[in-house]
């Protein structure tokens, strides 16, 4: 056969060359994974993925894991199964009045790579430019009625309130709006922090590579003047995204923490992986069905009441939670002010009373479209309350979004969706007080989060009051009450605040929040 | 050859370009509002107003193409407000990862699909030559998921010979290999089947030229004709086919770098379409469309240069 250009576009390799070389390849890439693992190395799975290092634009958990890592606060929240926290940078921190708050720094604290001492000028910093309207702060809700923070010496400073912002406690100070940023570094990084990694650190860990949908690769903190130092050379935020494909990289032992689906619980607790514990903590979120009080079939609060009796929560925890989780009794989460002891409509429901009321109404053959995501979990819950609720004489359609889809259905600036929507089964996020859950259902928030459209004087008189009131048993009463009146609309089913099932290895004392949430800083080897 | 290459080059750059164009129409169409996914439920109408604005949403969608491929002439896909970074640099950090594993099942599929096709074809009609066909139907009948999973359980979980997630350790070329494998293999196994199929009638048809004959007349030995000179002509099918094939690969990349938590394009895009964070995924797209495209275009290309009856029937 002559030279073709067959020949130049193939190299020339016999048979046993080319098999040579595929099984050379196969056998180096079959060499035991675990001879390059590193000792004194953790990994952490996260599920969302955090956006960059500069505090003033963290929008979520994942930021928050990521900052309790590297950065510090005046405050953080403490490890273990019941919300406190504990002094960190501060030396002492109080409410010195309903709208001033003193603090104190700990003399010594130092920023990483010769950026000197942490000072109240940092911390004045820090707040300051969340205020400022042209940092755009997505933070900036957190902070509350916060107007100023005053320098008062090197160590010392005031927090100066337009009135008395009782969740700055809780959800500003140990948590995003509270990350104490190094006022020298930002302004020499141009008024933000876009690089690859932050110039300064001042928690026990510091970031040594950042691997964009992959991972986090934190390392010790050489500089760290705190008391609680890193226990891992090597700390590893991992992002996951998929509950299934964590629990597989922690069997594989590629991750050494993760949560996994409250489905996976019943089987990893008869049959563990070898060398694993699980720990079940209650979650904050809360999950609700509601319904859109301004749409024709659902004025009627007789009709509102009616689909409230017809949802059997018990039996949709059965299915779509595994019976792990608990109904909850509002949106406020056991351990929390505010909690309800029980809510008005028992969790079972009451299929009879449902028909009696669709009957006052005059209502007959009751058809109405719930909107879910698309995650197993609802669809489950979605297709438990269609069964259910045919027992009722109500014919239950289901419509299934994607995230980016759903979570805009509500929202009036993105269309008229909004309009025809009828009843939404949700899911929001909460932090450890209870204003953060009565913001989304007051009046002003319809067509932004409030899609039940839902609007009562008392309950935004109560949300405005409670944010201010400073006694714990007031605050305690007001926002039960709230949510008394939120559940006597007819709008609200509630259903659970859900469970955070997390794995890890034996060989680590996992750090979490009371509701499972990792604080990688805690993590100790057993 | 010149003429025809302008030629492909050509529709390949309008195929890029309707495709996009195509594509960014029907991602402003879909619901869904990027400042209430980026900024969250406690952004103000005035935060989302000036989010708005940054990302050009509320121009008319035709201006928005134009701005668009303005800014990709003038060599800028844009800034990605999420993470206040230029999509160029999120693109081009996760091209290298999908651009490995297409071309490691570009390898398994060549290397183990033309080994069973040769196999096979050499000892057509044995014992031998039916199980390799039955295997090979089997590699192409299994879902990729389900290759995945079950490689996963028994390659990760099992055996641990190979990590489950990830894409491996920069700069340390055998753990990023080690990454590599299992993700390639299920991407690549469903191809070893097609590519041994080709390879084998391709085979079964080059040894039945005149040449062939031509060459046992003068003796050569048998391995040397099988080897030496038909399978260097079968192959050149199984070649057009994986290069049309990528498109399929990239498709099946998404699916894989989620099971295996791998950074890539389509972890890139999946993300960025469920945020609606339409820079990067216009970014992404334009980068994996064209990826695609260049690749079918190369093997146009290399067919033409070996066989010229190929330009000539376009």
């Amino acid at each position: 056969m002559p030279k073709t250009a067959m020949h130049r576009a193939f190299p020339v390799l016999n048979r046993r060359q080319l098999l040579a070389g595929a099984a050379g390849v196969s056998a180096a890439a079959m060499l035991p994974v675990k001879a390059w693992a590193q000792e004194g190395r953790l990994n952490i799975r996260v599920y969302t993925e955090p956006d960059d290092f500069d505090p003033v634009d963290a929008s979520g958990f994942g930021e928050a894991l990521l900052y309790g890592a590297i950065y510090r606060n005046l405050i953080q929240y403490e490890s273990g199964d019941e919300w406190s926290y504990r002094l960190d940078l501060a030396e002492s921190i109080e409410q010195t009045s309903d709208t001033t708050i003193e603090f104190t720094l700990k003399e010594g604290q130092m920023w990483s790579d010769g950026y000197g001492e942490i000072t109240a000028e940092d911390v004045a910093f820090t707040f300051e430019r969340i205020l400022d309207p042209e940092m755009n702060s997505r933070i900036l809700p957190d902070v509350g009625t916060l107007s100023r923070v005053e320098v008062t010496g090197r160590y010392s400073g005031v927090f100066h309130f337009d009135e008395a912002f009782a969740p700055f406690w809780w959800i500003a100070l140990p948590y995003l709006a509270g990350t104490i940023v190094c006022k020298a570094a930002i302004e020499d990084a141009g008024g933000r922090i876009t690089t690859e990694v932050p110039p300064t650190v001042s928690g026990p860990y510091r970031v040594r590579e950042l691997r964009p949908g992959e991972r986090w690769v934190l390392e010790r903190n050489e500089d760290y003047t705190g008391d609680i130092p890193a226990e891992y050379e090597r700390l590893d935020i991992v992002y996951i995204g998929d509950e299934a494909s964590a629990e597989i990289a922690l069997e594989a032992g590629d991750l050494d923490f993760t949560e996994v689906s409250p489905g996976s619980v019943t089987r990893l607790q008869s049959n563990p992986p070898a060398g694993t514990a699980m720990s079940m903590h209650p979650s904050l979120f809360y999950v609700w069905v509601g319904m859109n009080m301004e749409h024709p079939k659902l004025q009627d609060i007789r009709v509102r009441q009616a689909l409230q009796y017809a949802i059997n929560v018990n039996a949709i925890i059965e299915a779509a939670w595994y019976g792990v989780a608990e109904p909850s009794t509002g949106i406020i989460a056991p351990g929390l002010i505010g909690n309800r002891p029980e809510s008005l409509i028992p969790p079972q429901g009451d299929p009879q009373r449902a028909r009696e009321l669709l009957a006052e109404a005059g209502v007959e053959n009751l058809q109405v479209t719930l909107n879910v995501l698309n995650d197993v979990t609802f669809t489950t819950a979605a297709q438990v309350m269609q069964a259910t609720m045919a027992q009722a004489g109500i014919q239950l359609n289901i419509e299934v979004h994607e995230s980016g889809s759903f979570w805009t259905l509500g929202v009036e600036a993105d269309g008229d969706r909004w309009r025809d929507l009828e009843m939404i089964m949700n899911r929001f996020s909460m932090l450890p007080d209870p204003s953060y859950a009565t913001a989304w259902f007051v009046t002003e928030q319809i067509g932004d989060w409030n899609w039940e459209r839902f609007s009562d004087e008392e309950f935004d008189r109560l949300h405005r009051e409670a944010g201010t009131e400073t006694d714990d048993a007031r605050r305690d009463e007001m926002y039960r009450r709230a949510q008394d009146i939120m559940e006597e609309s007819g709008a609200y089913r509630f259903i659970t605040h859900g469970v955070t099932p997390n794995l890890f290895y034996n060989n680590t004392v996992p750090g979490t929040r009371p509701d499972g949430l990792p604080l990688a800083q805690y993590f100790r080897r057993a | 050859m010149i003429q025809y290459t302008i030629q492909r080059v050509a529709l390949a750059l309008g195929i890029v370009f309707v495709a996009i164009s195509a594509l960014y129409g029907v991602m402003i169409a879909l619901p869904g509002d990027p400042t209430s996914v980026l900024l969250g439920p406690r952004a103000t109408p005035d935060m989302r107003a000036l989010f708005r604005e940054q990302m050009g949403l509320d121009d008319p969608l035709a201006v928005q193409i134009l701005n668009f491929w303005g800014r990709v002439l003038s060599g800028d896909l844009g800034t990605d407000f999420f993470r206040n970074r230029p999509v160029a640099v999120a693109v081009m950090s996760a091209l290298p990862h999908t651009v490995a594993l297409v071309f490691g099942a570009i390898f398994w599929s060549a290397t183990l699909g033309i080994l069973l096709g040769a196999f096979s074809a050499d000892r057509r009609n044995s014992l031998l030559d039916r199980v390799t066909g039955v295997i090979s139907v089997a590699f192409i009948a299994a879902p990729s998921f389900v290759v995945a999973l079950y490689s996963l359980l028994l390659f990760s979980v099992t055996l641990r010979w190979f990590p489950s997630i990830g894409a491996g350790e920069p700069g340390d070329l055998l753990s990023r290999i080690q990454h590599l494998v299992l993700p390639s293999l299920a991407i690549g196994l469903a191809w070893v089947g097609y590519v041994a199929r080709i390879v084998r009638a391709s085979m079964l048809e080059a040894m039945g030229e005149s040449y062939i004959r031509t060459a046992r007349a003068f003796g050569l030995p048998r391995r040397r004709v099988v080897y030496n000179y038909a399978l260097r002509v079968a192959i050149l099918p199984a070649v057009q086919v994986l290069g049309v094939g990528i498109g399929g690969m990239l498709s099946s990349a998404v699916f894989a770098e989620i099971v295996f938590s791998r950074p890539g394009i389509g972890t890139l895009i999946y993300t960025s379409v469920s945020d609606r964070n339409y820079p990067v995924v216009m970014g992404a797209m334009l980068v994996a469309i064209g990826f695609f495209v260049t690749c079918a275009l190369i093997a146009d290309l290399i067919n033409a240069a070996l066989d010229p009856r190929h330009r000539k029937t376009q």
